[in-house]
């Protein structure tokens, strides 16, 4: 009869205590994410003009999209080439912090000093600082969403795919990536740094089992590793996602900052909107493929 | 470099027996080192860059030599004006003011409602974690505006906006252009990039054993006072990497600092607004054109030498916690 109740007073404890603990997250959340989100829903379907001391708003509809989509020259221009990068990049940047924190998981000489090396990307690359290094090498100032100068600046891409004897389409794209790379290797520090984590919570017991049926490397890797990590995966890719959506370097980001910088609040938003509602479909689609196969695969 | 000779040695002495599976292994970690050093390289290959060329005088770049080690040198020109254009002094102390501060803030609010996410079973918990993941997918970006406008006229819910119809008192306060826009947000655990930090938090807590903290709250100590007393102190690891990555992230950030300030702007913008402090000194960036290059690259390096120095004192700690966080999703 005493164990009853002790228990009913913990669950009370944890409800209300729970609650004590998210409810002013929640209220900042609401004041300070909800309601802006919604008003900058409501912007992107209306006519903003700026007064002093605040702004009039009047209800247009889907004016702003209409406008976006039809008459602006450049916008769905912008989109495709902001998803094309975004579709390539996502892939790459994926495989390499997997097999970056894969080596950085095993025991080696060396490795704690790689482990530090590898984040340093981390402190400099989210910033001003990398917009001024394409910057300073760049022939092309409007055009700062290229890193190819400052790979070449490193090592010729041409040289080595010549030596190689590739042609065609697969050189065209294997110059295309390679020229990334310097950029794609400097957005893979946090997903390296997630990716160890989860390498790390997996149980040593179950390599040593496999290790004792015999299992081959690449075994081990596909039926161990991969199923276990794949909800870091998960949560890799989307992080990935926001990261390559809100890029500076993207030119929609830019023209939208630019845009925002000089008080064109309406068209804006709708821009956004619209863009995020297209990352958004792409980040659906990809997420229910992934879980469909891969996740249902192994069942977790 | 060590692996490698190891490598040979071990080769050299079990020739005799499972050779094949030896050389296989010696391959994998020649393999694995060739692997992370031509990463590593293109790594550091900027930073490098950065540090060597803001060393240089005007006339060392007309050098075609020159790759690695500076000839001629220039430091105390190239960094005096450096930190005239960057107003090193005023906008440093905006910075620790606005983005640090703040950043702190962050550490501790976050760590509370995580707290509340993984020990509790309350109602309500499923939409907020489903808003918890909103916060994570939603970027900031979408939300300036809307927060610009709100922070000129600080009103929740529109009572005040009521209020001031009604009586023609305006008790709305601006503060567009202060430290409240970035540290009201961070108080409530609504800053900048704070679901990814409540996130990783979660998924540590998750991991402490359960059971000595119940055994507390049985024994008469509120689950306040035990998470003060025995959660956080044993989270020390976590704390480690979610002080790193806030300080990070807003050290770095310059976009809101750019949209909510109007003047005394943090490092961060006035190193993204670096040309025209450069044009008001009289000088004109040219990509490629020497003397401009030197100025810039030591804007950048005074731009990234706090936090570089932050994460070498950090750095210990923080890459063991990698290995004790644990991410399951």
């Amino acid at each position: 009869m005493k164990k009853v109740k002790k228990n009913r007073g913990i669950d009370a404890i944890k409800d209300k205590y729970g609650r004590l603990f998210t409810t002013p997250w929640l209220i900042g959340l609401i004041l300070f994410f909800i309601i802006p989100m919604f008003q900058s829903i409501y912007f992107s379907f209306s006519e903003i003009m700026v007064i002093p001391g605040g702004i009039e708003s009047v209800f247009v509809g889907l004016k702003n999209y209409k406008q976006l989509l039809f008459a602006d020259p450049d916008y769905t221009q912008l989109l495709s080439s902001a998803m094309a990068s975004f579709l390539y990049s996502l892939p790459v940047i994926l495989l390499l912090s997997l097999v970056l924190a894969i080596f950085l998981n095993q025991k080696f000489r060396g490795r704690l000093f790689f482990r530090a090396l590898y984040f340093l990307p981390v402190i400099i690359a989210s910033g001003s600082v990398i917009t001024w290094l394409f910057k300073t090498t760049s022939n092309d100032l409007n055009n700062l969403g290229v890193s190819e100068s400052y790979t070449a600046a490193m090592f010729s891409v041409d040289d080595i795919i010549g030596w190689l004897q590739i042609d065609g389409q697969i050189a065209e794209y294997i110059t295309q990536t390679i020229s990334k790379i310097f950029d794609l290797i400097w957005s893979c520090g946090i997903q390296t740094v997630l990716f160890l984590a989860g390498l790390q919570s997996i149980p040593r017991t179950l390599y040593e089992a496999s290790h004792v049926e015999g299992a081959t490397k690449w075994e081990e890797f596909w039926f161990i590793t991969f199923p276990m990590l794949s909800r870091v995966i998960l949560l890799v890719m989307v992080f990935t996602m926001v990261e390559l959506m809100t890029n500076i370097r993207t030119a929609v980001v830019r023209k939208a900052y630019t845009m925002m910088d000089n008080g064109v609040f309406d068209t804006t938003s709708a821009m956004l909107w619209f863009y995020f509602l297209i990352v958004g479909c792409v980040m659906a689609v990809l997420i229910f493929v992934y879980k469909q196969t891969l996740m249902r695969r192994w069942d977790v | 470099m060590e692996t490698f000779l190891n490598g040979i040695s071990e080769k050299t002495a079990v020739l005799l027996k499972s050779k094949s599976r030896k050389a296989g292994k010696w391959l994998y970690s020649l393999f694995r080192l060739a692997f992370l050093i031509s990463v590593g390289f293109v790594v550091i290959y900027p930073l490098f860059y950065m540090i060597v060329t803001s060393l240089e005088s005007n006339t060392a770049f007309l050098n075609s030599t020159r790759v690695w080690i500076p000839n001629e040198l220039d430091i105390v020109n190239n960094y005096k004006m450096a930190m005239e254009c960057l107003s090193f002094g005023k906008a440093i102390i905006s910075t620790l003011k606005n983005q640090i501060v703040a950043a702190l803030l962050q550490v501790v609010s976050c760590s509370v409602v995580a707290y509340g996410f993984a020990r509790f079973e309350f109602k309500g918990k499923k939409i907020k974690t489903a808003l918890l993941f909103l916060t994570i997918i939603l970027p900031d970006m979408m939300l300036l505006i809307p927060r610009m406008v709100n922070y000129s006229k600080l009103d929740f819910l529109g009572i005040l906006g009521l209020f001031n119809n009604l009586t023609g008192i305006d008790l709305r306060i601006d503060i567009i252009n202060s430290v409240w826009t970035f540290w009201i947000p961070a108080l409530f655990g609504v800053g900048l990039k704070s679901g990814i930090l409540i996130y990783i938090y979660i998924q540590f807590f998750k991991g402490l054993p359960r059971e000595l903290e119940e055994a507390a709250w049985v024994d008469g100590s509120g689950p306040i006072r035990t998470f003060i007393s025995i959660a956080l102190p044993s989270s020390g690891v976590v704390i480690i990497t979610v002080v790193l990555f806030s300080l990070i992230w807003h050290w770095n950030d310059f976009t809101l600092s750019s949209m909510y300030l109007s003047d005394n702007f943090p490092l961060a913008v006035m190193l993204n607004n670096f040309e025209f402090a450069m044009n008001n000194h009289s000088y004109y960036f040219v990509p490629r054109q020497p003397e401009s290059m030197a100025f810039v690259m030591a804007a950048c390096v005074l731009f990234v030498t706090p936090m570089l120095i932050v994460y070498m004192i950090l750095q210990r700690w923080f890459i063991e916690s990698i290995d004790r966080i644990g991410i399951t999703g």
